[in-house]
């Protein structure tokens, strides 16, 4: 491998890890802030200027605990459950493409850390790998609330795991690919003639579908049974505490990042320039007579731009929605994931088949 | 042969080995589940992606979760039962599953030596994949159009399958 291969993937898999993992203390700092704001409460606001400190405390507050492990668990699987819940979302982001291609130094390059043609099938392998630290937390923890909760937890992500898959499948015949790089590429026409023509408004229903099985993958609100705080305290979490507790934490949070990015890819155009980005792109490049190179630059630029604001939507909605809704029951959470959403994507993939199929002839 | 791939199945040996000598149910699931993934990282470095994704969606992400799941429901952990009591039995096993794995090696190792030489290509090399547009792609036109019917049945017989799981079931619970 030469040189610059190397540096250019290194540079990636930082970029990517800095970022996701960089703007977690915002997203945890904008979680609290906002779920005070909608409950009318002022929320941390101590910690420097608007209470923005309060993550970095927290942060001091769990590495400065004591390091502790009730006597009664499986130490190994114990250790290995937050580990395997912080590894399985960071993996599944290799694939999210976050921009066409830079050109540096007269090479390309493109802007994913593995260009493969099986980009959505790594995405979902990942996404299925996030059950074990739930099954292992719970069943290492030897205690009856953690075991309900990885019950709980595991029966809900493998029933959602079945209605996203089927959303998917339905967006896979319509674009006719896996990779996730041509996909966007075909995102970046118009629809109908003033819509861009982004996956959700080509198929509504499988982006809906496939929106509300993401929050029963990800264990957020509405569909929290998992941990459901006032029936089993913390769920499948419950017997770790300190860094380990952070490390499931975090988890959730970069599981979030990885949702959001995945479902901006698939429905939402990934990054392709958003509205004005263009007038943007051209209006830079002409100031400063940039050439063919330098406009791919500020191109690929604005495209990350694009992608960043997405996953940053998408991540406002997941906390807007988590103290918006409250939780299901777990009876209920089956009746949707099973008689309502699984159903409905099926007969949204029959349909979107046959319309795929007379609109190529 | 790269050392990553040396190093993998080292460890995905080692891992296999543990899996048959492990105590506890749920070990010797996440043995396997080890394996699985290796053998994935294995496919993954020599290129074929494909086969790596498959292998991770379909055995560590839905058939290995169900074996968890279901050891850990039933809780399986103080169910073994002690084969050592009796030695004879013991050893005897060692012996007979140490004779049938040098049969299957000696048989292999025949195999490929005599077919070595004959062995035929098929159509399909890395150059040609390509040019078509990527294993997956290939893949999917070899099922939808060569393999139709196998296809259609093997799918025809999952469904069977499902509704007889669901009828099984059923009776228990009314």
């Amino acid at each position: 491998m030469e040189m610059f291969d190397l540096i250019q993937m290194v540079a990636k898999v930082l970029l990517v890890l800095g970022v996701c993992l960089g703007v977690l203390p915002f997203i945890i700092w904008f979680e609290r802030r906002g779920a005070s704001w909608m409950q009318g409460r002022v929320g941390p606001n101590r910690v420097g200027p608007f209470g923005l400190m309060q993550p970095l405390a927290d942060v001091i507050k769990f590495l400065s605990k004591e390091e502790f492990s009730p006597r009664e668990v499986n130490k190994f699987y114990y250790y290995l459950a937050p580990i395997v819940a912080l590894i399985a979302p960071i993996c599944a982001l290799a694939v999210i493409p976050f921009g066409s291609k830079a050109i540096i130094d007269g090479k390309e390059v493109i802007l994913q850390i593995a260009p493969m043609d099986t980009g959505i099938i790594f995405i979902l392998a990942f996404a299925g790998l996030e059950v074990y630290p739930v099954i292992l937390a719970g069943w290492a923890s030897k205690n009856k609330y953690s075991v309900l909760g990885a019950l709980r937890g595991s029966a809900q992500i493998v029933s959602y795991e079945i209605s996203m898959g089927l959303a998917l499948l339905s967006m896979l015949i319509v674009y006719g690919t896996f990779s996730p790089q041509e996909m966007v590429t075909w995102q970046s026409g118009t629809f109908l003639g003033f819509l861009p023509s982004w996956g959700v408004f080509v198929n509504p229903i499988g982006a809906m579908v496939f929106w509300i099985a993401i929050f029963a993958e990800t264990n957020r609100l509405p569909f929290d049974l998992p941990e459901g705080e006032s029936e089993l305290v913390a769920g499948y979490h419950l017997e770790y505490g300190a860094m380990k507790f952070a490390l499931f934490f975090m988890a959730e949070y970069v599981a979030m990042i990885m949702a959001s990015a995945f479902i901006s890819t698939m429905f939402f155009g990934g990054y392709s320039l958003l509205p004005g980005m263009a007038e943007a792109v051209n209006f830079i490049s002409n100031h400063f007579g940039f050439l063919e190179t330098g406009r791919q630059n500020v191109k690929a630029f604005f495209e990350f731009i694009s992608i960043f604001t997405k996953v940053s939507f998408f991540m406002f909605v997941f906390i807007w929605v988590r103290w918006t809704l409250p939780r299901f029951r777990f009876d209920q959470l089956m009746d949707l994931g099973w008689k309502i959403l699984f159903p409905l994507s099926l007969i949204n993939l029959v349909g979107v088949t046959i319309a795929v199929y007379f609109l190529n002839q | 042969m790269s050392p990553a791939i040396v190093i993998l199945s080292v460890i995905a040996a080692v891992l296999a080995a543990y899996m048959v000598i492990a105590k506890s149910p749920i070990t010797s699931a996440l043995c396997l589940l080890g394996v699985l993934i290796m053998t994935a990282a294995i496919y993954g470095l020599i290129g074929e992606h494909l086969i790596a994704t498959i292998q991770l969606v379909v055995y560590a992400g839905a058939i290995m979760v169900l074996f968890v799941f279901s050891i850990m429901l039933l809780n399986l952990n103080n169910d073994e039962t002690d084969y050592r009591k009796n030695p004879l039995i013991f050893f005897g096993s060692i012996a007979a599953g140490l004779g049938l794995f040098t049969l299957i090696v000696l048989g292999l190792k025949e195999y490929f030596e005599k077919h070595h030489a004959q062995r035929l290509l098929g159509m399909f090399n890395h150059e040609t994949v390509q040019k078509l547009g990527g294993n997956s792609k290939v893949l999917a036109h070899a099922l939808f159009t060569q393999f139709y019917i196998s296809f259609e049945v093997i799918s025809l017989a999952l469904l069977t399958a499902v509704v007889g799981a669901v009828v099984l079931a059923k009776r228990k619970v009314d």
